[in-house]
């Protein structure tokens, strides 16, 4: 039985996906890259205008 | 205790090789090819949570606007502290626990963006939540099938708190400021400096607010009642609890107010109580406390199953927040139950071996509330149960009678009354000193640790009765010190060297894995 084309690509893709996924997640990349957003999150809550009273 | 041996971890041996003294991990657990898998497609799961939450537009705004969203970046950091060299059925119990604290604490977080006046600002929806302080059980609400609670500290205070160790400091700051003292217990001095900052979402058509935890809970609640009150015009309900629950003769008062505050959310709301909507949930209070207790025997047993922070927070969660009215706990109990029951079957171990059996007593540092999975890798120390997750174990009326709906009123109450933490601080010496030394036979402990948070005035004065009930019974009890959620006094590590010391003097042993007996976690998340 001959394998359908679209079905090599799927496969192929999935093992993409895969490859590019476990990567990201045993490396924690995700977290190295969030972690840098910190920083510049917090120095634009500091500017924004807030109405501070007890 | 004569110690328990396993069998090698596969995969990883020394954690300590995780760390690398930057914010997030070097990388991530090699847990052999199984469970590796296993938590990759758990992290992947918790990624679509997030994707899913992030891809509306008011949570995007809300982002942007409130400075505690930050912290919700480290989302998948947090899961991989609590799983931090666990396999197996502990694996996957902690995931399955956990997990589902991420995606019910996402739904909140969309509720509160949609209901909030600066983000979401969906008016019709606002009109339907009431505010309910974290603090407090929510079973006043199980009668109100179509009305939100909505505990907006969970998400702004609490958890970002497991998140990130730093997430309380800025607010913290913010108190000072305005004047209140140093030394009140940073949760509720947080909440003040949330509210002073104006950073809290503003939503709701009422708020009910509670007595329960201390005197510091008291001064934060006063000043958000305040702002909620005169500035955003939301009406603030007191529930207040007796402080010795355990005495009959409080109880008619305590019935009472749990009527008052039934009616004031009715009046507010404009929705009637459904009896057959609250006799529905109260079967799920009463499942989840059987549930519980299972654990607990299980954990009495020498191959303890679900312990440490995961099981306190999930308790937590499925108590305070949700207490029987959300229907999709009962499958995760008994998911958590079928991988409880196997791994008791196969007496599996999160550690290779177990010295010590250990009650942990008081209340957790949040910010090191990966302690206790540290402890078992570290030392091979199991926490049996904590303080926190010693909570109701009565059954209340579930089947819709006349004579169960006055008794309804009763069991709203005693629920409230010995909320989490408050059934030991409050109610007199016999809940937090007798009955410590009741549970360490029970479960067969050794050990006790003992968390002294430096600015809770409720167990201070407790301190020398602990140490010498504990002396006359032969039971190791290891003072841990620590601020709660303000790093900057104990540092984690500070928190750690409490116990290595002992571990090392008292003791006279060594670690079972050297690597993590000093971790370089200062500035992490």
């Amino acid at each position: 039985m001959q394998i359908p084309k679209f079905a090599w690509k799927l496969l192929g893709v999935g093992a993409g996906a895969f490859a590019v996924t476990f990567t990201i997640y045993f490396f924690n990349l995700d977290m190295k890259l969030l972690s840098a957003f910190e920083p510049i999150l917090l120095r634009h809550y500091d500017r924004i205008p807030r109405d501070q009273h007890l | 205790m004569a110690a328990i041996q396993g069998r090698q971890r596969i995969g990883d041996k020394q954690l300590g090789v995780l760390f690398d003294g930057g914010k997030v991990r070097r990388r991530r657990e090699w847990r052999g090819v199984k469970d590796t898998l296993y938590d990759y497609g758990r992290w992947l799961y918790i990624l679509s949570i997030l994707a899913k939450f992030i891809v509306k537009p008011r949570n995007i705004k809300a982002m942007f606007r409130y400075r505690w969203m930050a912290n919700y970046l480290a989302v998948p950091h947090m899961v991989d502290k609590f799983t931090m060299g666990l396999r197996d059925e502990a694996l996957r119990i902690v995931h399955t626990a956990m997990d589902f604290v991420v995606y019910d604490v996402a739904n909140t977080m969309d509720d509160v963006f949609r209901g909030d006046r600066r983000t979401g600002n969906d008016v019709e929806f606002s009109n339907k939540c009431v505010l309910t302080d974290e603090n407090e059980m929510t079973a006043f609400m199980m009668g109100f099938p179509n009305v939100k609670a909505i505990l907006r500290e969970v998400p702004t205070m609490f958890v970002a708190n497991l998140l990130t160790q730093n997430s309380t400091t800025h607010y913290l700051d913010v108190a000072q400021q305005f004047g209140i003292a140093g030394d009140v217990c940073p949760m509720p001095e947080a909440e003040a400096g949330i509210s002073i900052d104006d950073d809290f979402a503003v939503l709701g058509v009422c708020a009910v607010q509670c007595n329960t935890t201390c005197d510091g809970s008291l001064m934060g609640n006063g000043l958000i009642a305040k702002r909620l009150e005169r500035e955003y015009g939301i009406p603030t309900f007191q529930l207040v609890a007796p402080m010795r629950h355990q005495e009959d003769d409080v109880q008619a008062y305590a019935a009472q107010d749990i009527k008052n505050a039934i009616a004031f959310v009715e009046e507010h709301t404009g929705q009637h109580w459904d009896w057959s909507h609250y006799f529905e949930c109260a079967k799920r209070v009463n499942d989840t406390t059987r549930n519980r207790l299972a654990w607990l025997e299980m954990n009495s047993t020498p191959f303890p199953q679900f312990v440490g922070a995961p099981f306190s927070l999930y308790n937590d969660t499925n108590y305070m927040g949700n207490c029987g009215r959300s229907e999709k706990f009962p499958p995760i109990d008994r998911k958590i139950m079928r991988y409880a029951e196997r791994g008791s079957r196969a007496r599996r171990m999160m550690a290779k071996e177990y010295r010590h059996r250990a009650i942990v007593w008081g209340v957790q540092p949040q910010y090191c509330i990966d302690m206790l999975n540290w402890m078992v890798h570290c030392w091979g120390i199991v926490p049996l149960t904590d303080m926190l997750s010693l909570v109701n174990t009565r059954m209340i009326a579930d089947t819709d009678t006349p004579e169960n709906r006055e008794q309804a009123f009763y069991d709203m109450a005693w629920l409230n009354e010995n909320m989490i933490m408050r059934n030991r601080t409050h109610g007199g010496y016999k809940v937090l000193v007798d009955e410590l030394w009741e549970f360490c036979e029970t479960m067969h402990a050794d050990m006790v640790i003992m968390w002294e948070h430096m600015s809770c005035k409720a167990l201070t004065g407790m301190h020398g009765q602990f140490e010498e009930q504990a002396r006359a019974r032969g039971i190791h009890l290891v003072w841990v010190c620590h601020d709660l959620c303000d790093p900057r006094v104990y540092t984690r590590q500070a928190i750690r060297d409490q116990l290595n010391a002992y571990m090392r003097t008292v003791m006279r042993e060594e670690p079972l894995d050297p690597s993590i007996e000093v971790l370089p976690d200062e500035n992490a998340w």
